[in-house]
Formats: C-alpha cells, sequence, structure tokens
C-alpha cells in the first residue's frame, strides 16, 4: 500500500473509531498547469498544486461531507465532522454509499502532460490559425494540463489508486473585430495532441467569418459544429444527474422510458480513457461503466450514485460524485451522413459554431436562449452564402431534441470552459426549425 | 495560515532577478448545506488554506500556487512562477502601474459571530423556511435552499513594501423554487448575500421574500397575458436595473476586457481601443449614472484593499450618459497609462487576481416611486427577471420577464406572462428618461476568468424608466 493511500485509510479508520456508519475518503494530489494568452501573447502561465482529501460521513442517516488540505489536522478535523453529523438531521431518503469490492481498469494517465513547454504549444497554435486567415489575425486562449494521483477509501469495501491525466488547448482567433473562429484541442494524453488542429479551425473560421451582416430573425434548420454540439450535450447531459431530476432542474422529469428525442439519438455517458474526464472509479469506489441515457430516442436511465439509485429503485450507474452525481463524458453516437453532406442537403438554414451564455426560463419546460458566438454563416443551396452576427437561439430544449435530423459521422472529443463542460465526443448535428432571435 | 512562510516566500523570490513579485495568503472557513423539500441533503465544512506568488520578470508574469505550508514547497512555487514569467517569450513586455505601497489592517463588520452560529441553528433556519414555503396555499412541489457561509483571512505582501491584512465574512442563501398550479409549472430561484455577520438574516427577510416568490409565481401561471409585441414605455424594477447594469456597463468597462485579454472566454467588449466608444462617448442618457463602488458596508461585493493591494472607492462607469471610467487592476491601468483603481481580485489563493466588479448600480435620481409610475400612460413593469443572457461583446441582451404587470394611466393592472426585452446596451441606456430615489441591491455570483471565478457582487439600482423601447 502507497504512503497516501494508508494516510487516507487512517482518516477512514478515524472517522470509523469515532463512531460513524459510514466513511469514504478521496485523496487527490492534483498538479495543474495553464497557460493563457491572448493578442498572440502570453499573458499568463500558472500552476496551482492541490493536496486535498475529501470526507463524506454517515451516522443514522445523516450526510457531511469536509476537505482535509495536505493531510494537516486530521484528528481535529474528523472529531468536528462526526460531532457535525451527530448534531445534522436526518435524511430519510439516505441510502448509503456503495458495498463491495470493485476490480478497477488499469489506469492509463499520460504523465508527460505535466511538464510541457506549453507556451510552445500556445505560439504553434497562433501559427496554424494565422496561416488559415493572415498575418493581422489576433488570438487569445489557453493551454491546460491536469495530473491527478488518486487514492480512495471507502469503510464499505472500495479501496483503490487512479492517475488521471488531461490536455486541453481551446484557441479563439479573430480575423477582424467581429469575424473569430474557436477551435479546441482535448486529450487525455499528449500522444496525437496536435496544437496546429485547433489554431488551423479557428483561422479558418475566422477568415469564413469575415465581414458579417446582421442576422435574420425566424425559425431555421442549423447546422452545429462539435463545439456548439458539446454544449448542448452538456446542458442535455447534465440533466440526466438524478440530483437534477429530484429537483426539477430538468426537462427529463418523469420521462423514464419515454421518447424524449428523434429516433436517430442515441447518447451514453462513457468515461473513456480517451476523456479528459477519464477514470476507472467514481466517488464511492464503484467501477466507472459505459451508461446508455438515450437509446434511440427513448430515455433509458438517470445517473446515479447508489443513494439516488435506491429512491429510484435501481442499480448505481457508477457516476458519484461527492454528493451528486453528474455525467462524466457524454458520446453522441455517430450517424450516418458526412458534414459535407449534412450542408450540401441543407437548402436554406444556418451553420452555427460555437455560443456561451446559456440561460433557462424553466427547467422542467425546457425554455431557454443561448447567444451564438464565432463562426454563424446562412447556407443557402448547400454552400455557406454569408457571415451573421448578433442573433441568438431561443428556444425550447426538449423541442431541439425532438428536431434533430441529422448526425455526422465525424465526432470530435471537445471540451470548453464552462460552456461545453463535461466534455463530450460530439458531430456535428443537424436540428429542423431553430428559432433564431435578434435584439431590437 | 503560516505567515512566516509568506514570509519567507516573498524573501525567496526577493532574491530573484525579478521585477515584482507578491505573495497571498488566504485561509477561508467553509461551510454550507443543502435542503431538498425540507430534507438536510448534506452538510459541508471546510478549511480552505493555502498561498501563492505571482512574479513579473522580463515582461512576463508566472502565478503558482500550493496549499502546503513548508519553506521547500514555498522555495519550488517561487522556482516555477519565476520561470513562467522569464519564459513567457513575449514580446510587448508586460508592466505594473506605478503604486504606493500600503500598510493596511482592515475587516468587515460583523455584529453577531458566524463562528457562533451553530450548524443546529444553520439547519433549522433553513427547515422554517422551508416548512414556511409549503404551508400557505400555494404548491410548491420542489424547493432546494442552499446556506452558506464563508470566514476569509487573507494576508498580501509584496517586494514594493506592502503588507495587508484582512477578514471578511460572508453569508449566503440561495433559494430554487418550483411553483406548479393547474398543472403548470413555473420557476424561480432568489439568492442573498451579505458581508457581515448572521444579523444579516434581519436585513433580508427570507421568509417573506420567498413566500412572495411563490405566490408571484402563482399569479403568473393563473393571472398573467402575454403581452402584445411592439414599442412601449417600460419601467424597471432594481432587479432588472440591477442586471443591466452588471451586464451592459459593469462587464465591458472592464479594462481587461477591453485590451482582449479575457477574448476567448468571457469575450471582449464594444468599447475597444480605436473604435466608437471610448472614453468621453456617449452611451445613455443625461440621467444614466452607473456606479461600481466596493465600499458599501455589508453590501456581498465588499472590500477595502483590492487583491493588488490598492485601496478601493467608487468608480463612475457610466457618468450622465458618458463613458466615464474603466474598472483597472495594475496591469491594465499601466497599458492604459492610468492608474489602478483598486478592480482587482481572486476568489482563493489559486487563482489569479483580474479585473472584476464588485457593487455595480444606477444612482438614484429624483423622482419619486409613484412620479415615476405616473408618467407612464400605457406600457410594462419588469420588476424581475427570469431567463437572461449577453453577447461576450456585451451589447446584445435578452432580460425576460419574471415578475411582470401591465401599466395603464400610470396604475398597476394584470401580470404579464414572460415579457421579453431583447435590445443593444445603447437603444437600453439611451432610453432611460427617468430614475427613482430609492436604489436597492441584489446578490449575485459574477462568473469570469478560466478557470472559472465566481465572485460575490451585488447589482441594484432604482426604478428605471426607458421610453419607446420593443418588447414581445
Amino acid at each position: 500500500m502507497s504512503e497516501t493511500l494508508a494516510k487516507t485509510e487512517a482518516i477512514v479508520k478515524k472517522g470509523k473509531a469515532l463512531g460513524a456508519d459510514e466513511v469514504v475518503a478521496r485523496t487527490t494530489l492534483g498538479r495543474y498547469r495553464q497557460t493563457r494568452f491572448s493578442n498572440n501573447e502570453v499573458d499568463i502561465t500558472v500552476a496551482w498544486n492541490d493536496y486535498v482529501t475529501d470526507v463524506a460521513m454517515s451516522w443514522q442517516k445523516r450526510f457531511v461531507v469536509t476537505q482535509i488540505h495536505d493531510f494537516q489536522n486530521v484528528d481535529e478535523t474528523m472529531k468536528r465532522l462526526y460531532q457535525l453529523v451527530k448534531a445534522s438531521k436526518e435524511n430519510p431518503m439516505y441510502g448509503g454509499v456503495a458495498k463491495g469490492e470493485f476490480q478497477y481498469a488499469k489506469s492509463k494517465a499520460d504523465k508527460a502532460v505535466e511538464h510541457l513547454d506549453q507556451a510552445d504549444y500556445v505560439l504553434e497554435a497562433i501559427e496554424a490559425a494565422r496561416k488559415e486567415a493572415g498575418p493581422d489575425l489576433n488570438a487569445g486562449g489557453i493551454m491546460f494540463s491536469k495530473l491527478e494521483d488518486v487514492y480512495l477509501v471507502s469503510s464499505e469495501g472500495p479501496m483503490g489508486e487512479d492517475q488521471r491525466s488531461a490536455v486541453e488547448l481551446s484557441i479563439r482567433a479573430f480575423s477582424q473585430r467581429e469575424a473569430s473562429g474557436h477551435g479546441v484541442e482535448c486529450s487525455s494524453t499528449i500522444k496525437g495532441f496536435s496544437a496546429a488542429r485547433p489554431g488551423q479551425k479557428a483561422g479558418e473560421l475566422a477568415r469564413m467569418a469575415k465581414n458579417p451582416k446582421d442576422g435574420v430573425e425566424g425559425r431555421y434548420d442549423v447546422i452545429f459544429d462539435p463545439l456548439i454540439t458539446g454544449s448542448l450535450l452538456a446542458m442535455w447531459g447534465g440533466m440526466t444527474s438524478a440530483f437534477q431530476v429530484m429537483v426539477q432542474l430538468s426537462v427529463f422529469v418523469n420521462k423514464l422510458g419515454q421518447k424524449v428525442t428523434s429516433d436517430i439519438v442515441t447518447m451514453r455517458d462513457v468515461p473513456a480513457s480517451y476523456a479528459m474526464t477519464n477514470r476507472v472509479f467514481d466517488d464511492e469506489g464503484v467501477s466507472v461503466k459505459e451508461n446508455v441515457l438515450i437509446d434511440k430516442g427513448v430515455l433509458k436511465t438517470y445517473l446515479h450514485n447508489t443513494s439516488t439509485a435506491k429512491i429510484f429503485k435501481t442499480e448505481t450507474t457508477g457516476n458519484a460524485g461527492l454528493p451528486y452525481p453528474g455525467p462524466w463524458n457524454i458520446e453522441l453516437d455517430a450517424g450516418d451522413m458526412s458534414k459535407d453532406e449534412m450542408l450540401r442537403n441543407t437548402k436554406r438554414g444556418l451553420y452555427l459554431t460555437n455560443t456561451w451564455y446559456t440561460r433557462f426560463q424553466n427547467y422542467a419546460t425546457g425554455d431557454f436562449s443561448t447567444i451564438p458566438r464565432d463562426g454563424m454563416f446562412l447556407i443557402e443551396d448547400g454552400e455557406v452564402k454569408q457571415s451573421w452576427k448578433d442573433v441568438r437561439i431561443s428556444d425550447n430544449a426538449l423541442r431541439m431534441l425532438n428536431n434533430i435530423a441529422g448526425i455526422s459521422k465525424e465526432r470530435q472529443h471537445v471540451h470548453w470552459w464552462g460552456e461545453a463542460d463535461p466534455p463530450s465526443l460530439s458531430p456535428y448535428v443537424l436540428i429542423k426549425d431553430v428559432q433564431i432571435t435578434r435584439p431590437k | 495560515m503560516d505567515k512566516d512562510i509568506a514570509d519567507f516566500a516573498l524573501s525567496y523570490a526577493q532574491g530573484k532577478k525579478a521585477d515584482y513579485a507578491e505573495i497571498r495568503a488566504h485561509t477561508e472557513k467553509q461551510e454550507g448545506l443543502v435542503m431538498k423539500n425540507g430534507i438536510l441533503d448534506a452538510y459541508f465544512v471546510a478549511v480552505d488554506d493555502g498561498f501563492c506568488v505571482r512574479i513579473l520578470a522580463d515582461g512576463g508574469i508566472g502565478f503558482a500556487s500550493t496549499n502546503k505550508w513548508t519553506k521547500d514547497e514555498a522555495r519550488a512555487i517561487v522556482d516555477m512562477a519565476y520561470k513562467f514569467a522569464k519564459t513567457s517569450k513575449r514580446k510587448e513586455k508586460i508592466s505594473f502601474a506605478e503604486e504606493k505601497s500600503v500598510k493596511a489592517n482592515w475587516k468587515a463588520e460583523e455584529k453577531e459571530k458566524i463562528s457562533d452560529v451553530s450548524s443546529e441553528t444553520r439547519i433549522e433556519t433553513m427547515a422554517e423556511l422551508d416548512k414556511d414555503l409549503n404551508a400557505h396555499g400555494v404548491n410548491v412541489p420542489s424547493r432546494m435552499l442552499q446556506m452558506g457561509s464563508t470566514l476569509s483571512e487573507k494576508f498580501f505582501i509584496n517586494t514594493e513594501g506592502s503588507m495587508i491584512s484582512s477578514y471578511v465574512p460572508r453569508l449566503f442563501v440561495f433559494g430554487y423554487i418550483t411553483v406548479v398550479e393547474n398543472g403548470k409549472p413555473e420557476q424561480t430561484y432568489k439568492q442573498f448575500g451579505y458581508s457581515g455577520g448572521w444579523e444579516a438574516l434581519d436585513h433580508w427577510k427570507l421568509e417573506e421574500q420567498m413566500i412572495n416568490e411563490t405566490k408571484v409565481l402563482q399569479r403568473v401561471i393563473k393571472e398573467a397575458k402575454a403581452v402584445k409585441p411592439g414599442k412601449m414605455d417600460v419601467l424597471c424594477g432594481s432587479e432588472v436595473a440591477g442586471i443591466a447594469a452588471h451586464e451592459s456597463c459593469g462587464h465591458p468597462m472592464e479594462a481587461d476586457r477591453i485590451l482582449g485579454r479575457e477574448m476567448s472566454q468571457a469575450g471582449r467588449s464594444f468599447i475597444y481601443p480605436g473604435g466608437p466608444f471610448w472614453l468621453g462617448t456617449r452611451i445613455g442618457s443625461e440621467v444614466v449614472t452607473v456606479v461600481d463602488d466596493p465600499t458599501v458596508k455589508n453590501s456581498y461585493g465588499y472590500y477595502e484593499y483590492d487583491d493588488e493591494g490598492i485601496k478601493a472607492r467608487r468608480r463612475y462607469l457610466y457618468k450622465k450618459g458618458i463613458i466615464n471610467e474603466f474598472l483597472h487592476n495594475r496591469e491594465t491601468a499601466a497599458k492604459l497609462k492610468t492608474r489602478s483603481n483598486g478592480s482587482s481580485r481572486a476568489i482563493n489563493y489559486d487563482r489569479e487576481a483580474i479585473v472584476r466588479m464588485a457593487n455595480t448600480f444606477v444612482e438614484p435620481g429624483d423622482f419619486t416611486e409613484e412620479e415615476i409610475l405616473e408618467g407612464i400612460k400605457e406600457g410594462l413593469y419588469m420588476k424581475s427577471f427570469t431567463e437572461w443572457n449577453i453577447d461576450d461583446k456585451r451589447f446584445n441582451q435578452r432580460y425576460v420577464g419574471r415578475e411582470a404587470y401591465w401599466i395603464e394611466n400610470g396604475e398597476l393592472k394584470h401580470p404579464v406572462a414572460r415579457p421579453i426585452i431583447e435590445t443593444t446596451t445603447k437603444v437600453f441606456w439611451s432610453a432611460v428618461d427617468a430614475v427613482s430615489k430609492k436604489v436597492e441591491y441584489h446578490a449575485g455570483t459574477c462568473g469570469k476568468s478560466d478557470p472559472m471565478q465566481g465572485v460575490p457582487a451585488y447589482m441594484g439600482g432604482p426604478l428605471v424608466r426607458l421610453r419607446e423601447v420593443f418588447v414581445k
């Protein structure tokens, strides 16, 4: 047993010795590096080292959580936590944490991500964007890497070690003041990672977006780029969390077994080895697995931890967070069209490449709006005819799911800031009759 | 917090050939609970405690942080930050605006110490609120209530001789509720925030405000009518005036956005060097003055010195309709050849301090609330909002009314169902012809930066009357 795992186990034993029913401790030794850039130059390079143990404790259906940093003040903190759990209030719906022993897959983390010369990658991405859009291009973004050693011990049996790595380059390039494109490259490993690829995409879109015209209100068939699809998948995937369902922050309340999308949609949560959020166990120590959320249009499951699973009379899906379940990495199954076919078959529509600021009027009904940014294009007779600006998608999340009419063969692993988070494996998606509005 | 380690880190940084170095230590005691439909879901306590170093060398900036309080770790993060600064490969060198060194010790006023409030009392307070929400004749099937506190102690030192210690306790409550009437759901959330002690509850009147929200939603479902789209006079309540002040004045006036530093995430601004809008340009009518002021006592965004050790003061962003003063930190101030106005904030020791708002609001005008309402023959009163958003240059915005009423001859009539203002910053602020006397504040969490930093903020204003804006 490693020293860190032993220290983590000691925390659990301490909690049990005090009288707790269940104790789960997860220690993360995280090394995070980020380079931020704008105006084609590096603004700052940041490193943060985090040594933290998240501890969850239950006693007589009372549930409390805390954090211990760098194994400091363990006795004092655990005593305080035990006092707190005893002073807390019973949750009759609490169903406990996972019990038993689990076999975990081997971690495939890439230690090399920690010591990259990020500035070099950044400059390569900027150069690639410039090649597409010219020397006057102005680019900004981030390069990020994560390397985490994770140690988990549960009083109920699970125990394991994991190493998690991720690397991301996100670049937004402006060819003119209101003409921009955004590209991302996301991976769990530096192998095969390309800084030029997102730069090229951002530059190409920025070039196409030049001289934008005011958009026109109306309903359009819209082709969503993988990046903006990633934002939609994050929105829809997040709503499958049993917690969000229980507090009605979801369009999927009471819809298990029902048709919630068009037939061509199959959506999964897959903590795959390629994903930035790769892992071998969840926060209770349950082995993670693939879960089919929507199968050919029908909602199959919510995402659960052990406790929410009991409420819904099912099994945990291996999506426990501390304390709430959520998706790790959402995949939309590939379709049978190519991006080019999708474009060619569109008589009059839009091609949108990114969005931000998604806000709901009502999560239960799904009414919301979001503001496309970066390249947005009018398509006529299968060709990009015009670059647009200043439009908004003002529609309904369920209606859009049901209007998905095409999914591309090509897919990309995307993540961006808080907007396309959690990450996803995203195709190009064609959605019919999307309502577009603009300011007056 | 080990101030000796912080001192050691600064001394060690002084041994480098750096132009500037600072150490910011931050200890935050956090406590919070989530209650779902009257059941305590989880209770959280923690102490987050660490320090960071920021170094300016050869025109580049390096930053590193840790929560391990040892000399070895201090050396390691200083070495790392120095290396990052030196290898930034910048052509245009970064500098910081000159400032005098400061020695200060400040704290927010706390009448009833939060640390004295037991977990039982916190749980009971939320349980009582939940019970009240569920027992006044409105069907509220989903109620999620959160209460949290942070006791934030900071210690700032830099190579220019500044040394500032501070303590700010904060309390917040967040409520998300769903009201169902005739099978139709409506949802709302309310956030309450305060820098100070447990006395916050006396100010908030949680029960009264939250119960009122449920009644408003019930009435919206039962009685609200759609508005006939068209141009009309609109009276914005303090909540709507506040979000507009925050989104379409505060954000575009952040100098780091103006200079492009946030271009990839939160975006840029419709204000930029060489553009149609700059200092001295008209953006609103004569009666529009929007300020940002961290020094409002007990406000959620309260501070006396920012995270670069600069004294805080009121900033007049839009003054009588004119773009007047940007929000600056030392980096942006140097670039625009001015002085910092104390707008640099970081949410934690492991985050870079960047340009942020604190409390942004429309300054009061001369009208009484009666006078301002009487001046509308036919129009809309949008008291509060639900969905909202704005583009990343902070020009194209949308506010959907949560509580809204039709106005006829200066009197409020029936509720209006989700009226929408979708307009531009210029149109919105230019349409204002009257502002009432009494400012009200609303708590919010302002998001910016990568990794995201949500900072506590107030936004607010008096009643603000707009003439002839399009509503749908």
